[in-house]
């Protein structure tokens, strides 16, 4: 699931970084995080616990190992803007301290395994009632779905982001990916849901706030632009038939050499490659004003 | 357990690790841009990047057999991933392999060069929120802690388990030390919670910085950009 | 009249999950006092000692330095209230050993220069050399994190300093070097403790706890060659005592 760097092409890659560091930004600024409070320290802890529980490796099913990738735990028990920003330490720490991802590919780490496990993850939670923690009815069951999706959702984007990029095309890597996933997905989806039982059972006051921080509608609209658009944009932009825009700049040629037809400087192409360039610019722009935005509202406040 | 699998050699002395942290974050990210935009048929700049980076290795002292070692533990996926790439013959294979592997042992110098709590002030420099900062210097305090911790619950339920139970039983032992995990780290978390307020923290969090930008830096900076634009001069040419 | 560093009226805690760690404890500690706190595993010493700086908050009522320990004035008073906690790794946070110690001091916005000097102080004070001061936390023994902590905790010079077990896994001579830093303190302290011989030599009054309640307070020599007593309670009279070593 981690990508390593070399797989996907820069123009994806370095985008995904804009938007993931856009996307942190924003949601270290509106998760308000009362850093003298004690969310700061739960955050840490909770960030080593899935750090560790990911390294264990339990075995289960005779052999296979299930890893946990906890998103969904955490942003049940968080919230999911401040779930997505422990998370995303989880995923640094993972590419800086085992070499697990790598460093360009950070941002395309970050979104899948942090942002998307995340929002999908708590949307999924939250479809099985909004009082479903407290009444504690079907708990497993949420947790389960919560945990299988956010696992399926966040593999997809795994492969989408390989398949444009050209390293594994999308129609081997996406089945390939979704069947490993759904059966991953069980037992994180297991892990979870029992989990968050024995979490009720145990220490019921530990669920009962959510990180304190209320996600309202405007935030879930805020949410879904900031991941939608890009992801929109990439697959504009992403084609791997066309060079890189940043490749072309650098004067370097295009990996999938074969996949460009015989005239690449025919008119249609000219004119597609300057709507699908102008859409990453449009793109690295639109993440710049983002961080911008979000840098001077908390420099102001 | 030894805990010192991640930042071993970090502690040296090196022409590498004296280096301030951003400079190495940035000269760092720049290089593995720069392997990754080097073009598939290009075989010489390949060579060169190579040559480049076994230099870096050989000034940083880290020793060979680690890095190597280092790079094996995440050779099985890359092979993997580079088998399904979609070009016919080798060339693909090989071209994205190369890549991984020269991307991955940059990577490794980095870590490997570098205390993560000067990585971390390097980050926080470079604009990284204080609240991720801090997370990440948590994480990595609490890291080993929770490790062990785990990993004595695992040992005392192997002790204890004779026969292997049936698949729902054992994820539901699973779940319920995970559980106990969770619910431990976060009485953890408030008691360092309080062990941090009663030494008056307030939200900030104080830092120490040891290196200071040089000449050193300026130097290596200089280098790693005329490297990279020199190689991009060749591939335009 | 005496100034009271903590004065402990009535209080009694439950944790989470229902167990009765504490039940109506009733103590007055002088200020400069040194008062340690025995009792078997389990009697609710360190959960006492938690209540100190409100980390766990009971019923009844707590002052510290004639000030009610509530939710509103509770960062003043925690700064008052130095707390060595049973397990190191809780107090350690920091990245290294350095920033751990001066933490503290820094947080007080003491000038650079002091806090240098503090945290060498409180360095030598916890018998580490200088060395250790730029390595991580878990990279250390269990004696040293607990020497550090030690050292994090003396580098705030708080009024009134809680030690849960500090003397457990150290090394004799450590162990000698820590009575004697503790000796020459001026803080009022509460050890809380296993360690009898400790106790013998550092506190005068001692209180024995057990079932969360209190069974005794008086003077130590006392209390702790009362054999009745002590096999009561779990506990055994210390050897320097029986042999009739140390008599002042
Ligand atoms: N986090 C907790 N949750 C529930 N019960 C707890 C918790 N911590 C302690 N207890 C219980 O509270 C009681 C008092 O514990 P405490 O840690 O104060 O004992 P202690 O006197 O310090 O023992 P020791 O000498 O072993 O350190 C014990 O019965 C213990 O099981
Ligand atoms: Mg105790």
């Amino acid at each position: 699931m981690h990508i390593p760097d070399g797989f996907l092409t820069n123009r994806i890659a370095l985008s995904l970084d804009v938007v993931s560091g856009a996307g942190i930004l924003y949601a270290a600024r509106r998760a308000k995080v009362d850093i003298s409070g004690r969310t700061a320290p739960i955050m840490g802890m909770l960030a080593a616990f899935v750090f560790a529980a990911q390294m264990l490796n339990f075995p289960v099913l005779g052999g296979t190992s299930g890893h946990l990738i906890g998103g969904s735990l955490l942003a049940v028990l968080l919230g999911p803007l401040i779930g997505t920003l422990t998370m995303a330490s989880v995923v640094i720490a993972q590419a800086l301290f085992l070499q697990d991802g790598g460093l360009v590919a950070l941002g395309a780490n970050i979104f899948n395994i942090s942002a998307v496990t995340c929002f999908s993850g708590y949307a999924v939670f939250k479809l099985f009632g909004k009082r479903i923690i407290v009444e504690g009815k079907h708990l497993f069951l949420a947790g389960f779905f919560a945990g299988w999706c956010s696992v399926m959702v966040s593999s997809a984007c795994c492969a989408f982001e390989m398949g444009l990029s050209g390293a594994i095309p999308l129609h081997i890597g996406l089945p390939a990916m979704l069947s490993y996933h759904a059966i991953v997905g069980i037992v994180e989806g297991m892990l979870t849901g029992g989990v968050l039982k024995f979490l009720l059972k145990v220490r019921p006051d530990l669920m009962k706030d959510e990180g304190g921080t209320g996600f309202g509608i405007p935030d879930w609209i805020g949410a879904m632009l900031l991941v939608a658009i890009p992801v929109a944009l990439l697959i504009v932009a992403g084609s791997s038939s066309l060079p890189d825009p940043l490749e072309k700049l650098l004067g370097a040629t295009p990996i999938a050499s074969g996949a460009v037809p015989a005239n690449p400087l025919s008119s249609s192409r000219i004119g597609d490659y300057m709507i699908r360039s102008a859409a990453f610019i449009l793109l690295v722009g639109l993440g710049i004003l983002v961080s911008r935005l979000v840098r001077s509202r908390r420099s102001r406040s | 357990m030894r805990h010192n699998f991640i930042d071993r050699y970090a502690a040296l002395d090196s022409p590498l690790h004296i280096l301030e942290p951003r400079t190495k974050l940035l000269a760092f990210t720049a290089l593995i841009v720069g392997v990754l935009s080097i073009p598939a048929t290009n075989g010489f700049l390949f060579f060169i990047y190579a040559f480049a980076i076994a230099i870096m290795m050989g000034f940083s002292q880290v020793p060979l057999n680690y890095i190597v070692g280092r790079a094996l533990l995440l050779l099985p996926f890359i092979l993997l991933a580079s088998l399904a790439a979609p070009w016919k013959g080798y060339l693909g294979f090989g071209v994205l392999f190369v890549r991984a592997i020269l991307c991955l042992i940059l990577l490794i110098l980095l870590t490997n060069t570098t205390r993560f709590a000067e990585l971390l002030r390097g980050m926080r420099k470079l604009g990284c929120p204080q609240i991720l900062a801090m997370n990440l210097s948590f994480l990595y305090r609490y890291l080993f802690v929770l490790t062990e911790e785990a990993m004595r619950m695992k040992q005392a339920r192997d002790c204890r388990r004779t026969a292997s139970a049936p698949f729902k039983e054992e994820l539901k032992l699973l779940s319920s030390m995970l559980g106990t995990l969770l619910i431990r780290s976060f009485e953890r978390a408030e008691r360092m919670h309080s062990a941090m307020l009663s030494r008056g923290y307030s939200g900030d969090f104080p830092v120490i910085s040891p290196r200071k930008f040089s000449w050193h830096d300026l130097a290596f900076l200089s280098v790693v950009t005329l490297f990279i634009v020199s190689t991009f001069c060749f591939t335009n040419r | 009249m005496t100034e009271y560093a903590v004065r402990i009226i009535q209080l009694s805690y439950t944790y989470p999950d229902g167990t009765r760690a504490l039940e109506k404890i009733d103590l007055d500690v002088p200020c400069g006092e040194r008062i340690a706190i025995v009792g078997p595993s389990g009697a609710g010493k360190s959960t006492l000692l938690l209540h100190l700086n409100g980390v766990l908050q009971g019923t009844g009522s707590i002052k510290i330095l004639n000030q009610k320990l509530e939710q509103s004035g509770l960062r003043e008073v925690r700064r008052q209230v130095g707390l060595l906690f049973q397990d190191p790794n809780d107090q350690l946070f920091c990245p290294t050993v350095y920033e751990d110690v001066a933490f503290g001091p820094l947080n007080l916005t003491v000038p650079a220069d002091e806090i240098q000097r503090r945290v060498d102080k409180a360095l030598s004070d916890a018998g580490l050399n200088k060395s250790i001061r730029s390595r991580s936390s878990h990279h250390l023994s269990l004696g040293e994190r607990r020497r550090v902590s030690l050292a994090a905790v003396l580098a705030m010079e708080p009024a009134i300093l809680g030690m849960d077990e500090p003397t457990s896994n150290l090394d004799p001579r450590n162990r000698h070097h820590l009575i004697e830093v503790i000796s020459g303190l001026k803080a009022t302290l509460i050890i809380a403790t296993h360690d009898l011989e400790l106790v013998l030599d550092v506190c005068p009054r001692t209180v024995l706890m057990d079932q969360g309640k209190i069974w005794a307070d008086g003077e130590t020599r006392k209390m702790l060659a009362d054999s009745r007593l002590m096999d009561a309670h779990g506990l055994e009279v210390p050897l320097s005592l029986k042999l009739g070593f140390k008599s002042k």
